[in-house]
């Protein structure tokens, strides 16, 4: 069984993405976590080491992802944690290439398909072995 | 990410969240590890505490205020349901408890019903089990939104608290059996509403008819009115059941209904393994025991 973190750091609250792929993830039989808008970094790294959670989504449309995920990805690293994670939302090619260089595992864009989302997830553990 | 035994041994002990984690996935995929690895840890006997109630009745939202008014280490274990239909499920319990995500003295856990009936999860006496061996002095176990016949929580927890809202029907509802009859304390909630005083006026009428003393509290979970009168009662009643026996006994049962969801879980385990085309019941309970006895 999958387990899912969708989390949405920063102060914008338009989450019809993130709960569109948390719905989506569910119907695909993962168990996901969903913690609603506006959480800090330390809140999300916090859920999602407690909740032990094999991926994180992190979901931003605010612009503020080059400040929040690089944040998220380093309290990971300080707590010993390997989760990894993908971000959706509206990120320039630049900056999504930035993150995946920083370790972020894939970037989706508007129009992404949730099946692609989904395929991309299980093909991920499915090589990972777990 | 594998962890052995006795790192998550010396790592529970020492209190680190991250092996305590890991202890819980146990739980819910390896009951017999799990049970193995707490009967080797130091056990603390908290106070479990069986949050209840419909869908939307404020069960995550009353845990967030308790958790804002203890000051003392206390556990979480929300319960969402899984689908019928793929087997995943969406937890959200948590979206009102973030406020507490990052205090070191509350952890907060989700699970999925994971097709079990009954309000809670398959692993749900392993998990409260795992929880008293991390030092809490409370445990709120959330379960899903309840119909009238979800009752489980009874047979773990050592106080059932009901959560009612005033728009739940009339007396003849709260007059039936099955959920009404577990609880050791009412709480109606949204005490803004005006008809929740009607509501509490008519409950303890019904409390008094069946020759019965159970606290009827209002609260307002959003602001935290009367959250203070709740802890109060929840505290008087866990001194009370220690010397009078109630918590023993509730214990005591409390292994026999975990040693019967341990060996329920394992017929169903089985029974996934064996092929749905088969129609003949006999030979189906003939494998079942082959393999039960193997």
């Amino acid at each position: 069984m999958i387990k899912v973190l969708i989390a949405k750091p920063g102060l914008d609250g338009h989450d019809r993405g993130a709960k569109v792929i948390a719905r989506a993830l569910r119907d695909a039989g993962m168990e996901v976590i969903y913690t609603g808008i506006r959480q800090t970094p330390e809140q999300i790294v916090q859920t999602a080491i407690d909740e032990d959670v094999d991926i994180l989504g992190v979901s931003i449309l605010s612009g503020a992802h080059m400040k929040l995920v690089p944040r998220i990805l380093e309290l990971l690293k300080e707590k010993g944690s390997r989760i990894p994670v993908f971000v959706g939302g509206i990120i320039p090619e630049d900056d999504a290439a930035e993150l995946k260089r920083l370790g972020v595992i894939e970037v989706y864009g508007p129009g992404t398909s949730t099946s692609e989302i989904i395929e991309k997830i299980k093909g991920y553990f499915e090589n990972a072995n777990i | 990410m594998q962890i052995s035994e006795s790192q998550i041994i010396n790592g529970v002990s020492s209190k680190d969240r991250k092996s305590f984690a890991k202890l819980l996935s146990i739980c819910e995929d390896n009951p017999v590890m799990a049970n193995k690895i707490i009967s080797r840890l130091q056990r603390k006997e908290a106070h479990v505490v069986g949050i209840t109630g419909s869908p939307g009745v404020g069960k995550s939202s009353i845990i967030n205020a308790l958790l804002s008014k203890l000051s003392r280490r206390v556990g979480v274990i929300a319960v969402d349901p899984s689908s019928p239909f793929s087997g995943g499920a969406l937890l959200g319990d948590r979206i009102r408890m973030q406020s507490h995500a990052t205090d070191q003295n509350v952890f907060i856990r989700s699970f999925s019903s994971r097709g079990a009936l009954g309000g809670l999860s398959p692993s749900i006496f392993e998990v409260c089990d795992a929880f008293e061996t991390f030092d809490m002095d409370m445990i709120l176990i959330e379960t899903v939104g309840v119909g009238q016949s979800d009752t489980e929580i009874a047979n773990i927890a050592d106080t059932v608290v009901l959560l009612l809202s005033p728009d739940g029907g009339d007396e003849i509802q709260m007059m039936k059996a099955g959920i009404m009859e577990i609880a050791d304390i009412f709480v109606v909630n949204k005490s803004d509403n005006p008809a929740s005083i009607g509501l509490k006026t008519k409950l303890e009428g019904i409390i008094k008819f069946g020759g019965k003393n159970i606290p009827v509290i209002l609260v307002n979970s959003i602001t935290g009115d009367g959250v203070d009168n709740l802890i109060k009662e929840l505290d008087s009643r866990f001194e009370r059941i220690r010397v009078d026996g109630t918590f023993a006994s509730k214990r005591k049962k409390r292994v026999f209904f975990h040693a019967q969801s341990f060996l329920r879980r394992k017929i169903d385990t089985i029974m996934q393994s064996i092929e749905s085309d088969e129609t003949d019941i006999e030979k189906i309970e003939k494998e079942l025991i082959k393999k039960l006895c193997s």
